[in-house]
């Protein structure tokens, strides 16, 4: 008997509550959840848990054309996610995956190996260190967080982007092995080359399917746990914090 | 808050060694414990028999992982156990701290958890495997915590009053960027090893962790440098934090050094971390010590394939060639130059001659596949220029100079140039050269003996161009600007014979530019 995923479906969903939701989702549930956002709402840049904003953006520009930037409580690096962006969010009880450890590099895999399912005679996919590309070309980023007996792997794709929206981040001083000395056009592809975000959608929840028995619930359903009195980690940086930013920067 | 020590007692366990006091942990010169291994409370936590040490401190799952003793439970109450950072997964060497969920003094129960740390793209809750209260937190926010580090001392089971001291206490920190703080009370544990003071250290604890300063490792090596205690430091950073001027300052107004500004000055300024190819500058503490230079970006490549060059069997053919005529065609270049932000040098010239006579020649603008016995001449000439940046050794390749005028060699050479120097040079640009030029006379030297950049099979090294005296027919003498010039080729495919043609061939066009104007299209 397959164990259940809880699979909820939005669409522009605003970053931060969808941040908020995976939150309250991995440290107050005990259920396996899977979220999919078809696009978010306007620009908004997401830095990981241990992000400094003089170090990943561009503070200036930021504050000048009002985007918002947002601390994460999962690891990794930064995005700028908008209306083409997709995220996957798989939130699962260690058990429920038993053949996965709970470490990073093993859930990563097992993650590459269900979008493995997902682009399957579509695209040259793989994971390529803690990437998904399409040849060498990276179209989703990855972020974990593992606690004592859960773990959140989410995913940002890049169904589609804007080119100038990327001159908000600087270049990472971290970089992947792969990408070599390459700028961000030349390193970064898009989903909607490939296919339509509609078959996207399907063939993930299928591939989702193949080890789950999923589910579909409401925003609005009572299983979804509540946000009173959880005191949320992820939250959204004061223009004081971008100010003090641009000071660092100049 | 620190259960008294008793000193009418020395204990010493099978995993445990006494140290000598230690009043700090931040210097690498430190001496390193006895044994390390006994920094680790219990051999559950002895990584190097297993790769992945549970995170999840559940003694059901021990077993999978082949731990041979449970020694943890077996503890006499009263015990301090050194908690490290277990194995996190395969290749996985140190985490960030991200924040503790307990403080000192706290009491916890087993699994519950301590910590965050991340590492790369995770963020790991870490429980405790004991319960317990917890008696030293050995970092803060920010820090990276080597595998195997303790993290925090644990005192199992406070209820009865321990007749043991506390056992290993050396944090063995690496050289790390100096944004890393250390909390002074944490060293404060190193000064317990001594048990027959136990009690003068007791309050001399007490002290120290009122006075928890904090500061870099830089910082306080200098400090102890000076003879100062930091604590008696007022800082003025952030949170308090003491930094180079505080201890400076202090310094001077114990009239211990002259002039801070002297000695502000003389330092080196960090170099900041750049992006990605950046040699990471190690933090500086004195000339005669080592320092450990991580290798990146260029400089790791260059390891790589200078490695499989060093396979492949290069003969090396030198010749000089008489540049008088090209001295003179650079000159000429210069003084009728219609455009102002271009500037002639020689290469151009040379690279353009080069591909000239690799029209002649192909073999050397060719690449070997060894698996299949085949070689490739290639079609199109993309000639690589080595280049000498601050991020290492890069070779980016002009595409189809066959194609190229000089002066649009001269523009395109530019403009890798610059993008090289800022580290901005694309895959393509660094990718599909069929010949590479080594202009080493750029800087000095005579002539060098360059290694392939493969999977070409030739590489030109050229000397500096040396003016030097020589004999014309009539035995007169006769100034002649030299360069020496090293073919390097790899000697299974090409032989002695092609390379030395090929050769007389290039510096018959480079001493006779004339030449090319024969082969105008």
């Amino acid at each position: 008997m397959a164990p259940l995923m809880n699979l909820v479906r939005l669409r522009g969903f605003p970053i931060l509550q969808q941040l908020h939701l995976e939150e309250r989702m991995l440290r107050t549930s005990s259920s396996n959840w899977c979220i999919i956002n078809d696009g978010t709402t306007s620009p908004t840049v997401v830095m990981g848990l241990s992000g400094k904003v003089p170090e990943l953006v561009e503070a200036k520009s930021v504050l000048r054309d009002h985007i918002p930037v947002i601390r994460r409580f999962t690891g990794g690096g930064t995005v700028i996610v908008d209306q083409g962006t997709i995220f996957v969010t798989l939130i699962c009880n260690k058990d429920d995956v038993s053949d996965v450890q709970p470490f990073p590099r093993p859930i990563m895999s097992w993650s590459g190996q269900l979008y493995d399912q997902v682009f399957k005679g579509l695209a040259d996919f793989h994971l390529r260190e803690n990437d998904y590309v399409f040849g060498d070309r990276k179209f989703g980023g990855n972020a974990q967080s593992i606690t004592k007996h859960r773990w959140v792997h989410h995913t940002s794709f890049l169904w589609d982007y804007e080119v100038k929206n990327m001159s908000y981040l600087k270049l990472p001083a971290k970089a992947p092995k792969y990408r070599l000395t390459r700028d961000h056009t030349d390193f970064v592809c898009s989903m909607k080359e490939y296919l339509p975000r509609s078959e996207f959608v399907e063939r993930t929840i299928k591939a989702i399917g193949a080890q789950f028995s999923v589910k579909s619930i409401n925003l609005e359903s009572t299983e979804i746990p509540s946000s009173s009195q959880f005191v949320h980690t992820t939250r959204l940086l004061t223009e004081q914090e971008l100010l003090d930013a641009c000071t660092i920067q100049t | 808050m620190l259960t008294r020590i008793s000193h009418r007692k020395l204990w010493t366990s099978a995993r445990r060694v006494l140290r000598p006091s230690l009043c700090r942990t931040s210097s690498a010169r430190l001496p390193s414990p006895l044994s390390h291994s006994h920094t680790f409370s219990s051999s559950a936590f002895a990584l190097r028999s297993t790769t992945y040490a549970y995170f999840d401190f559940n003694f059901l799952h021990w077993k999978r992982h082949c731990f041979s003793t449970q020694p943890a439970l077996e503890l006499p109450a009263g015990k301090i156990v050194d908690v490290p950072l277990a194995q996190t997964g395969e290749g996985i060497a140190e985490c960030e701290l991200l924040k503790w969920h307990v403080q000192e003094g706290d009491y916890i129960e087993d699994f519950q958890p301590l910590c965050e740390v991340q590492s790369d793209k995770a963020t790991i809750e870490i429980t405790s495997r004991y319960k317990g209260k917890v008696a030293h937190v050995l970092h803060v926010p920010g820090d990276i915590v080597k595998v195997g580090e303790t993290l925090l001392k644990i005192l199992v089971d406070e209820t009865a009053f321990p007749s043991a001291t506390v056992g290993d206490s050396e944090i063995t920190k690496s050289l790390h960027s100096d944004q890393v703080l250390v909390n002074e009370s944490a060293s404060a544990i190193a000064a317990l090893g001594n048990s027959n003071n136990a009690e003068l250290l007791d309050s001399d604890l007490e002290k120290r962790k009122r006075a928890a300063v904090l500061s870099t490792p830089a910082v306080r090596s200098l400090a102890k440098q000076h003879g100062i205690d930091i604590n008696e430091v007022c800082g003025t950073g952030k949170d308090g934090r003491v930094l180079k001027e505080d201890v400076l300052n202090f310094a001077a107004k114990k009239g211990i050094i002259v002039s801070v500004s002297a000695v502000l000055d003389a330092d080196n300024v960090e170099k900041p971390r750049g992006a990605e190819g950046y040699t990471v500058t190690p933090e500086y503490k004195s000339p005669s010590e080592d320092r450990i230079l991580p290798l990146r970006g260029y400089q790791r490549a260059m390891v790589k394939s200078m490695s499989l060059a060093a396979k492949v069997p290069h003969f090396h053919y030198v010749d000089e060639i008489n540049c008088n005529a090209l001295v003179e065609l650079k000159t000429a270049f210069q003084k009728n130059n219609p455009y102002p932000d271009v500037k002639h040098t020689f290469l151009p010239i040379l690279v353009k001659s080069l591909s000239m006579a690799l029209t002649k020649y192909p073999a050397l603008n060719s690449c070997f596949k060894e698996d299949s016995m085949e070689v490739i001449l290639k079609g199109s000439h993309n000639i690589g220029v080595a280049m000498a940046t601050p991020n290492g050794l890069v070779v980016p390749n002009i595409k189809n100079v066959q194609s190229l005028s000089i002066l649009e060699i001269t523009k395109e050479l530019a403009r890798l140039q610059q993008l090289a120097s800022e580290n901005k040079l694309t895959s393509e640009d660094i990718s599909g050269g069929t010949i590479t030029l080594s202009n080493i006379g750029a800087i000095g030297g005579k002539f060098g003996s360059p290694l392939l950049n493969l999977p070409e099979v030739s590489i030109i090294a050229i000397g500096r161009i040396q003016k030097i005296p020589q004999f014309d027919g009539n035995g007169n003498v006769y100034p002649v600007s030299l360069m020496t010039v090293n073919v390097g080729a790899d000697h299974r495919v090409l032989d002695g014979a092609t390379v030395s043609r090929f050769c007389n061939e290039w510096k018959q066009l480079i001493e006779n530019p004339e030449l090319l104007m024969l082969h105008l299209k």
